[in-house]
């Protein structure tokens, strides 16, 4: 079982570096379908965290709720999201309005921001800092993500990517969250997501595309 | 005893820089269903060029003569600076990263001149682009370079690379994968591969080396040719050594050596089945995407050097 | 006798310079008597060098003080400081004056050839008294001195209203730098007995921060005004492209760097250094001058305008330099703060000499072709071998590239940045470390300038009538030319020698400084770097076979023309592309005939780069001035009465004042 020991230790102390990794990456990314198994990419390795952390602290819950994220977020969403972009019809670019490069400053900008905002928080309480400030950054990203992305599937998974990183804080400054919180918020997520499904096919009967630059009619 | 190793490790890097080539040509035909040439084409190709003539345009000067000498020179010096199967080199622990990168652009800045020697538009369109290139990767290979330099306290490309043999090879940094991701896109940039050049095309579309040889033939072409590769392998070499370089010799025992060369080979054949495969699976960028694409390694360098900060808190 | 030797130098110098010189020039007309009171001037500057070295190499110094002959207090004296940069003014000014020999006499007439070096003889003096002044009053005096003398010598050019315009500009930016840096001064008085250096410093520790801070921003804007850091630089560009070559090799070399020993002065030996805060301002004042001066040089097709524009980048890096040891000064980091220092004030010398060079290969260029328009060059090298020769050595100079001058100031620079990972606490770490990537992407647009500028103007076909029959420079030029290359060169492969005394110059400006012992290694191992070299390039020479010469390929055509090289403008293409939110340029294409839209008969593109400091900065302070000046206009009413008000008004009020005195 030493093994298994050392696995999850390295997991636990090294995860927020490929998240890191998965943020840049989605910020850089130039189609829908990169960007969909990067976010099934990012939810995995936080399950793998659920997982290490479960096995580290002997907590049963722990187990369900990695179990949970795998299931919903890396096989059921992902592959709702396939098939959402496959009959939608659209095209695959993610119609980015800041270049690459700028967007890569952005992201890492944001990167030394939640440091910065993490370092004076994690010194008072008992938290890894890593993991933490993985987490603001997760938030970021899907905020920017939904700011400069002009497709509404895009405003969609950066949705998800913010929950991510939601989930993942409340993870490391709780050790987990009562099991029924955490299904609860699931439920949410999927009747979310149900529900921008229908509307994004509205959108695109309507208008004919799913520009969401072009829909401004919400003026007053 | 050290120094003749150190001798050994350059002359390998020079000598192996041809193989080095012909193995990513195969790899390439073979991803791509074709037989390809031997391996060691690259070696035949160079005697076929030195048995050759020389052939000098009516405008070129002086510089057009000399800089095959320059650029050779450069790059052997270059060679000379990095190691292979024991963290020292020639010139490892005395030179550091700063002059490694300067001399690499000095050998650049005369090739460019160079490509305007010829007179015609050829030299000139791949100077101009190159010098886009180059100017854009220079930040990105200094600041990763900086990265690794500030965490293993050495400014010498041996001294990292000691520094680094000591380390524990399960330790994932955050640091080290940045600055990897990044120098590997500099690699890919400076060496003229694709997505930012193509080193088999004589298209004017896609030249940017290929333009500023295209005057040149016999023992010159094949001087700039064997540079090119050196440099080549060297950067090669140098990713290893930054950021792989376990298995290195550490007492000059002659089976720890063999241990390490072997070891440093399935690493070089490692990173050149990577190159084949990017190579094959991307198509070239279009000029003025390269400036995106340095611009994404210089952010992460960027972001490399701010976590050095932030893991040594 | 060593020191007496050297007062006697000194003294020499300054003599010849200031008086002998100018009266021989002015008065004599035969030949022989001006060719005396030229290699006067050549020679008093080759005793300046031997007095420089002296005091720079081996801490010996020499003081004339004249207070008792002049009103005010008036003191010359070199110390360690003061050396460095007179050793600058003078081993610039041998070569030049050599050059300047043969390009006066192509270019002026008998009488203005007079004019021009007793101009030029006193203009070098007053560079000498600036830097060697050490009394307040010496150093404005020979400050203002520089100026006058500098526009002079732009005007016996000719004075058409342009130029006119351009030495208008000229001299109010210089004014106004002046003012900050008499301010700066007069700040020190309630504080200071005199105005005396060595008062000055005392009092220094008895400031209170509100003066100190006011006197550093003071002599930053002041004499970086006359440096030329972005956004006071634009006199730069209208005054050094229409000077003559050797004065603006002289302008942009030494003067500029004068200006740098001002500040230098200012912030390192007087004020002891600056707030806190004040290292980050000069460091990233200097990160963007450095950087818009690089991409504003890239995209001009005029080569002076160019050389301009790249003095206001390596000004920038020399500030870069500056800024860096003021911050490491202001965390107690003595140690990185000298090596900072040490890389800066080689810069200064280094840049000197390379920008010289070039200053006066364009001067060769524009003698032997009549223009400096890249776009009229061409095929130079063949035509001017050791020209071309000596600026490929100043090109690669100021590339920054190994084995010449430039490399070793910038490496000096870049180990300092390194050595803000030492301050881990601090918001420094994360500022100087990225400060490497911002130097190296000056570092390589500076080299895609310069091999433009000599892939362009020397190699390739000419493209114009006058670059085909360049004929070589004549003998005096390549002299001059030469010994800047030489000296360029030595720095470069064996730089140990001046980097002793830089380090023992820094441990006097920065107490406690001690040079990291490694970062010397520079000069260990550039010496094999080019042995590697040299001995690489011999074999090869030797292998290559004998070469058989033909025609460029020409794609099956009859033949190349000239016109179908890359010009300057198309190879600064990308850069100027990617860079375009920088240039922000103004295109209008038009067609001739206008109602044939299809056919046309001649097309021209018209592209001005609207890089309007003018407009967004200047402009609105001088309309805000010009305003006041409005508002105030209704003083003046023409009415004697209300003059006579004026006068009675004042007296009431200074009899009030007596009246509430206590």
């Amino acid at each position: 079982m030493g093994l298994v020991e050392i696995a999850t230790g390295k997991v636990l102390t090294s995860f927020s570096v490929f998240l890191f990794l998965t943020v840049l990456l989605l910020v850089v990314a130039r189609r829908i379908s990169t960007c969909i198994v990067l976010f099934s990419a990012q939810s995995a390795i936080i399950a793998a965290e659920v997982f290490a952390t479960g096995f580290q602290e002997r907590l049963a819950e722990a187990y369900v709720v990695g179990a949970l994220v795998l299931v919903i977020k890396v096989a059921v969403i992902p592959r709702a999201f396939f098939g959402l972009a496959n009959r939608l019809k659209t095209s695959h670019d993610v119609k980015a309005s800041t270049t690459p490069t700028q967007s890569v400053f952005i992201a890492a900008a944001m990167i030394y921001l939640s440091y910065a905002a993490v370092h004076s928080y994690g010194q008072s309480v008992h938290v890894p800092e890593d993991a933490l400030a993985a987490a603001v950054a997760l938030i970021l990203t899907g905020s920017f993500l939904m700011v400069s992305r002009n497709k509404a599937l895009m405003q969609m998974l950066g949705l998800l990517v913010l929950e991510n990183g939601i989930f993942l804080a409340a993870l490391t400054t709780t050790f987990g969250m009562p099991l029924i919180i955490e299904i609860g918020v699931f439920f949410d997520i999927l009747i979310g997501l149900l529900l921008m499904g229908i509307f994004t096919f509205r959108i695109r009967d309507t208008f004919d595309h799913l520009d969401v630059s072009k829909l401004r009619r919400l003026r007053g | 005893m050290k120094f003749a190793i150190n001798l050994a490790q350059a002359l390998i890097l020079i000598l192996g820089a041809p193989l080095v080539r012909g193995i990513i040509a195969r790899c390439k035909a073979f991803l791509q269903r074709r037989q390809g040439a031997s391996i060691w084409r690259p070696y035949s190709d160079l005697a076929k060029l030195f048995r050759k003539e020389d052939l000098v345009p009516s405008t070129a000067s002086g510089v057009f003569r000399v800089v095959p000498c320059v650029l050779f020179g450069t790059t052997i010096c270059v060679a000379t600076f990095v190691p292979l199967v024991q963290p020292s080199a020639l010139l490892g622990s005395r030179g550091d990263f700063f002059l490694l990168v300067y001399l690499l652009a000095l050998g650049r800045f005369f090739l460019s001149l160079a490509g305007f020697d010829g007179g015609s538009a050829f030299g000139g369109m791949g100077a101009s682009r190159e010098a886009l290139v180059s100017s854009l990767a220079e930040a990105p290979f200094l600041l990763s370079l900086v990265a690794v330099a500030v965490l293993s306290s050495h400014a010498d490309i041996a001294g990292i690379a000691a520094w680094t043999l000591g380390q524990n090879i399960f330790n994932i940094s955050a640091v080290h994968i940045l600055a990897f991701t990044s120098l590997a896109m500099v690699v890919i940039a400076e060496t003229g591969r694709m997505p930012v050049d193509n080193p088999t095309t004589h298209l004017e579309l896609t030249m940017i080396h290929e333009g500023m040889v295209l005057e040149y033939s016999g023992p010159s072409l094949a001087f700039i040719e064997w540079a090119s590769a050196v440099k080549l392998h060297a950067m090669l070499a140098l990713l290893i050594a930054l950021f792989g370089p376990w298995g290195m010799a550490t007492s000059a025992s002659v089976g720890a050596i063999s241990v390490a060369l072997l070891l440093y080979s399935a690493k070089v054949a490692l990173l050149i089945v990577l190159l084949a495969v990017i190579e094959s699976g991307v198509a070239k960028l279009r000029m003025y995407l390269v400036p995106d694409f340095l611009g994404v390694a210089s952010a992460v360098s960027a972001l490399a050097v701010i976590f050095t900060t932030l893991v040594k808190r | 006798m060593q020191l007496v030797s050297i007062k006697i130098g000194f003294v020499f110098l300054l003599v010849s310079l200031g008086l002998f010189a100018p009266l021989v020039l002015m008065a004599g007309k035969a030949k022989t008597v001006r060719l005396f009171a030229i290699s006067l001037v050549v020679g008093s500057n080759i005793v300046g060098c031997f007095v420089a070295s002296q005091c720079f190499w081996r801490e010996s110094g020499a003081v004339i003080d004249l207070s008792r002959f002049t009103l005010f207090p008036f003191a010359l004296g070199i110390d360690r400081l003061s050396a460095l940069f007179l050793l600058v003014i003078c081993t610039v000014a041998v070569p030049v004056s050599i050059f300047a020999l043969s390009y006066f006499e192509k270019h002026y007439d008998d009488q203005r050839r007079r004019w021009v070096w007793a101009f030029f003889s006193l203009f070098l003096l007053s560079m000498v008294i600036v830097v060697t002044a050490s009394t307040g009053f010496a150093f404005l005096i020979g400050w203002e001195l520089m100026t006058l003398l500098s526009a002079g010598l732009i005007l016996i050019e000719g004075d058409s209203a342009e130029r006119g315009h351009n030495v208008f500009i000229y001299l109010l930016m210089m004014h106004a730098g002046a003012a900050a840096v008499i301010a700066g001064f007069f700040l020190f008085l309630p504080y200071s007995p005199g105005l005396d250096f060595v008062s000055m410093r005392t009092a220094s520790g008895a400031l209170p921060t509100g003066i100190r801070t006011l006197i550093f921003v003071l002599a930053f804007l002041g004499f970086g005004t006359k440096a030329g850091i972005i956004p006071l630089h634009i006199w730069l560009p209208r005054a050094h492209p229409i000077a003559p070559s050797p004065v603006s090799a002289l302008m942009s070399g030494v003067m500029l760097k004068t200006a740098v020993y001002g500040f230098a002065r200012f912030a390192f030996d007087l004020l002891g250094g600056g707030p806190w805060w004040c290292g980050y301002a000069v460091l990233s004042v200097g990160a963007v001058s450095a950087l818009l001066g690089i991409l504003y040089a890239i995209a001009e097709n005029d080569l002076k305008r160019l050389l301009a524009y790249s003095s206001v980048e390596n000004i920038g890096i020399i500030f870069m330099g500056l800024g860096t040891s003021l911050i490491f000064l202001a965390h107690h980091a003595p140690v990185w703060a000298g090596l900072a220092l040490a890389g800066a004030l080689l810069h200064v010398f280094n840049h000197a000499l390379f920008k010289s060079l070039l200053f006066l290969g364009a001067g060769a260029i524009s003698s032997a072709t009549h223009t400096v328009n890249l776009e009229e060059l061409g095929g130079l090298q063949r035509r001017m071998p050791f020209t071309g020769a000596t600026l490929l050595v100043a090109c690669c100079s100021i590339a920054g590239l190994p084995l010449f001058n430039g490399f070793v100031s910038e490496w000096l620079i870049f180990r300092s940045f390194l050595g803000g990972a030492v301050l881990m606490n601090t918001r420094a770490p994360i500022v100087l470390l990225l400060m490497v990537g911002v130097l190296a992407l000056i570092g390589g647009l500076a080299a895609a300038c310069f091999v433009k500028v000599f892939g362009v103007a020397f190699l390739g076909r000419p493209r114009s009538e006058a670059a085909e029959h360049a004929e070589e420079s004549p003998f005096a030029m390549r002299t001059g030319l030469g010994l800047l290359a030489a000296a360029c060169l030595w720095i470069g492969i064996a730089p140990g020698f001046f980097l002793r005394p830089l380090v023992s110059l820094v441990q006097v400006l920065v107490p406690g400084a001690g040079v990291p012992q490694e970062t010397l290694s520079i000069a260990r191992v550039i010496p094999w770097t080019a042995a590697i070299i040299l001995g690489v390039t011999i074999i090869v020479a030797l292998l290559k076979r004998r070469e058989r010469v033909v025609r460029t390929w020409a794609c099956g055509l009859p033949g190349l023309t000239s016109r179908m090289q890359y010009t300057s403008t198309v190879f600064s293409k990308p850069i100027r592309f990617v860079f375009s939110s920088v240039y922000k340029p103004d295109r209008k294409i038009e067609r001739l005939p206008e109602d044939q839209p299809y056919f046309p008969v001649n097309v021209t593109y018209h592209s001005v780069r609207t890089t309007s400091y003018e407009k967004t900065i200047y402009r609105p302070f001088v309309e805000m001035i010009l305003s006041w000046a409005h508002q105030l206009r209704r003083l003046q009413t023409g009415n004697i009465q209300v003059y006579l008000l004026y006068i009675f008004l004042a007296i009431v009020s200074l009899l009030a004042v007596l009246r509430f005195q206590p």
